[in-house]
């Protein structure tokens, strides 16, 4: 009805509603589907590369379970976002105190990134699963599930995610293009692929974003790339590292002025940077950029100021611009 | 002249014509001009501004005497609330005066001693009776650089009034000496000069402390009297002090005699490093120093360890001083030095972070992300649709609830033709919605909100537009 006047992101648009939707990972689909019948299931851990499904499997194990309703039972965490175990403890928590209704045996605490805990927080966060496990069960993802410790491994039912397959993710995108009535070209779904590394969520993005310039071409879908991201911190380290100071710490305020960039989005973006075969400078210098970097980067997260700390790293790579030409 | 003893001699020769009032030629003829063109001037307020004593006071006191104007007098200390600004307001507007004048003025002392914090609302008092006042403004300040001035940049005109010079300062305690009849000393009254750094006001309070009841002032007496007096450095003297010093102590000494605190001082620093020194090796040590003190800076917000502020300090003034080892001499060259940009940017950036925090916040919720990888990676892409399809933009922008901040933020250059766009759309999206409400998207969106705690108190006006953010 109103799908004439609004739009919506095709990665949620398209996002499979129930384990019965999803095409890949069979054997755990068939698993989880079993969960579902049985309505009970351990605390579980998915793991994979990113875009495989599998935040997109617990949101389907979750509808089938509840249905409609489901975020009424549901707790979504995301480890990266939720600072602190205290945290994730208190909203856990309030959560798990919240009673149920009727025949539901228990509500689902999903925990995204769990792999970017600290051991620590792992360990406390292994009691706080214990704790509320009569009604809370816990589905934790993570893209390296070596970095979850064992206590935490051992008590969870564990499913390994498996990189998509190369005409799985371009079949997908040809289906959601025959729904979107767009127009695509078979070497530019391809690329689409490529760019992403295989990541569905990724794919679709770039995919949604291409469309809007017309046909998903080879030559759309670099320029969306290019869109995407801007030359802006290339410059301004090319600026620094030819001693140009005072224009590259301007052309750095433009830019987190229009972008709304806090320090730590620079220094991460700056660090992708150096590595890049567009930013001339002699391998082992690289290196010891990446040190600079980091350096700042601590000192950005030990609480110090954005501007004042990126506009040293300008000096510290100018001056070592200046020693190696 | 009179000999009664008790009155202020600050009072007693207070100049009473322009004539009297001391050198600030250009001030004068700036502020007559302004005054003869008064209402149509661009800016219906005049900021005069300069070191204490320099004579802004008496200044605006001297034309009023010398035009017929009735001053209408406030000083920092006695306006708090909106209501005395209101009161004066009030009583410029009444045309009768009680003396006879038929003009009035109002003048608006020390007002960089305004608290933003204490005296809240003032501000906001004097911007409005600058709007309204049907009688001119004048008011006075030392610090023009004083961060509640800020929203008055674009009211007022800034007028400055110079330190006066150690020649008028004699001619002026020599008048006074003699009238007083008192004997004066040469060497007594460079003293006294020496020690007021261009106060006129101090000058003559130091006269008045050792002269009056005697009938000569004696350079032994004056010493023992009057100590040398500490002055603060206004930001330019500060950073000039730090960069050409020598030794530690100098530069650690400034601090104490800065109208900088340290946070402010790091960003006049940030600022004028790269204009001060030039050598590439100085400059990376200057600018490593500044870091570092930063870091102590931030440890101390941490920590709540204000002991730690004395490393920052020793790093921001000495680290700094001593940087210059190769090119030693840009210590000492004059420059201009500049007002940090990102004291005026701040409070931009500080609104486009939040606006950007609060789209990941919603994509984070749509598409069961991290905020982390909505900003970096979902973002990016979703602006790359608003430069190229504006219709698309708008649709999605209704579908995801942005506001008009968010659009702008994501559209750029395309805002006007997306947030046309945007706006058609809505209220066909509004009056269909009205003939066919769908329940549970709604629950749905609200439980988003709920989680998110995003515009808790608009609730109800955006209902029907987050009403259709999700398909069932």
């Amino acid at each position: 009805m109103s799908e004439k006047f609004i739009e919506l992101l095709w990665a949620e648009k398209y996002r499979p509603r129930s384990l019965k939707d999803i095409v890949n990972q069979e054997e755990i689909v068939k698993r989880l589907l079993k969960f579902v019948e049985e309505k009970n299931m351990p605390h579980l851990l998915f793991a994979g590369p990113p875009g495989t499904g599998k935040t997109t499997a617990a949101l389907a194990l979750a509808y089938d379970l509840y249905g409609n309703e489901w975020r009424r039972y549901v707790l979504e965490l995301n480890a990266s976002d939720e600072r602190g175990i205290t945290v994730i403890r208190n909203k856990v928590k309030e959560f798990a105190r919240s009673k149920l209704p009727g025949d539901t045996p228990f509500k689902i605490v999903i925990l995204d990134e769990a792999d970017n805990m600290t051991a620590d927080a792992q360990q406390a966060l292994r009691r706080i699963m214990e704790m509320y496990v009569e009604t809370t069960r816990f589905i934790l993802i993570a893209n390296y599930p070596s970095k979850i410790i064992d206590p935490i491994q051992s008590r969870c039912a564990s499913f390994r995610f498996t990189p998509l397959k190369k005409e799985d993710v371009i079949g997908r995108l040809h289906w959601i293009c025959r729904q979107e009535n767009i127009k695509c070209l078979d070497d530019g779904l391809e690329v689409i692929y490529e760019i992403s590394g295989g990541d569905m969520r990724k794919a679709i993005n770039i995919l949604q974003s291409t469309a809007a310039l017309g046909e998903v071409s080879v030559g759309n879908v670099y320029k969306v790339i290019g869109l995407a991201h801007p030359r802006e911190i290339r410059e301004i380290l090319n600026l620094a590292l030819l001693g140009k100071f005072i224009e590259a710490r301007d052309k750095l305020r433009d830019l987190m002025v229009v972008y709304g960039l806090s320090g730590v989005d620079v220094v991460k973006q700056m660090h992708r940077e150096i590595f890049s075969a567009d930013i001339k400078i002699p391998e082992e210098i690289r290196v010891i950029l990446a040190e600079y970097i980091g350096e700042i980067h601590f000192r950005i997260i030990e609480g110090a100021d954005d501007e004042i700390q990126l506009t040293a790293l300008l000096a510290r790579i100018a001056l070592l611009g200046r020693k190696v030409s | 002249m009179s000999h009664e003893r008790g009155i202020p001699w600050t009072l007693k020769y207070r100049p009473k014509t322009l004539i009297e009032v001391i050198d600030q030629e250009e001030a004068k003829s700036k502020v007559i001009e302004w005054l003869n063109k008064w209402p149509n001037v661009s800016k219906k307020a005049l900021l005069l501004y300069g070191p204490p004593g320099c004579g802004k006071t008496s200044l605006v006191e001297a034309i009023a005497n010398e035009y017929g104007y009735e001053l209408i007098e406030m000083n920092a200390s006695d306006f708090r609330r909106k209501t005395d600004i209101e009161r004066i307001a009030l009583r410029a507007s009444t045309s009768h005066s009680l003396f006879g004048f038929n003009k009035k003025m109002i003048l608006l002392d020390e007002i960089d001693g305004i608290s933003a914090r204490e005296d809240e609302g003032a501000l906001e008092a004097i911007q409005e009776l600058i709007e309204k006042s049907n009688a001119p403004i004048i008011m006075t300040a030392n610090n023009p650089w004083n961060q509640n001035l800020r929203i008055l940049r674009d009211l007022a005109e800034f007028v400055q009034l110079k330190k006066l010079t150690k020649t008028d300062m004699r001619s002026m305690l020599m008048r006074i000496c003699k009238a007083e009849k008192i004997i004066c000393n040469e060497d007594a009254i460079n003293y006294i000069i020496e020690r007021s750094e261009g106060d006129l006001r101090a000058a003559i309070n130091d006269l008045q402390s050792v002269g009056e009841g005697f009938s000569e002032v004696t350079l032994e007496r004056t010493k023992l009297l009057l100590r040398p007096r500490d002055k603060e450095k206004d930001p330019f003297e500060t950073l000039r002090s730090i960069f050409s010093a020598n030794y530690s102590w100098q530069a650690k000494a400034v601090i104490n005699q800065s109208q900088l605190d340290y946070e402010q001082l790091k960003m006049w620093l940030e600022e004028n490093i790269p204009l001060q020194y030039t050598n590439l090796e100085d400059l990376e040590r200057a600018f490593e120093a500044l870091s570092k003190a930063d870091l102590y800076i931030g440890r101390i917000a941490k920590t709540g360890d204000w002991d730690l502020l004395s490393y920052a300090i020793d790093l921001m003034t000495a680290g700094i001083a001593l940087s210059a080892k190769n090119s030693s001499k840009d210590k000492y060259r004059w420059i201009k030095y500049s007002f940090p940009q990102r004291i005026l940017l701040a409070s931009k950036l500080k609104e486009i972070r939040s606006i950007r925090d609060d789209i990941a916040q919603i994509l984070a919720y749509h598409l069961h992300v991290s905020t982390s990888v909505a900003k970096n990676e979902i973002i990016p892409l979703l602006k790359t649709i608003f430069t190229t399809d504006p219709l698309k933009a708008a649709k999605i922008a209704l579908g995801l609830g942005f506001t008009e901040k968010m659009i702008e933020y994501l559209a750029g250059t395309n805002k006007n033709t997306i947030l046309e766009h945007y706006r058609e759309l809505k209220k066909r999206v509004v009056s269909h919605h009205r003939s066919k409400p769908s329940k549970s998207i709604e629950s749905n969106n609200e439980m988003y909100k709920e989680s998110v705690g995003l515009n808790k108190n608009s609730k109800k006006e955006e209902r029907n537009l987050f009403a259709f953010s999700k398909k069932k």
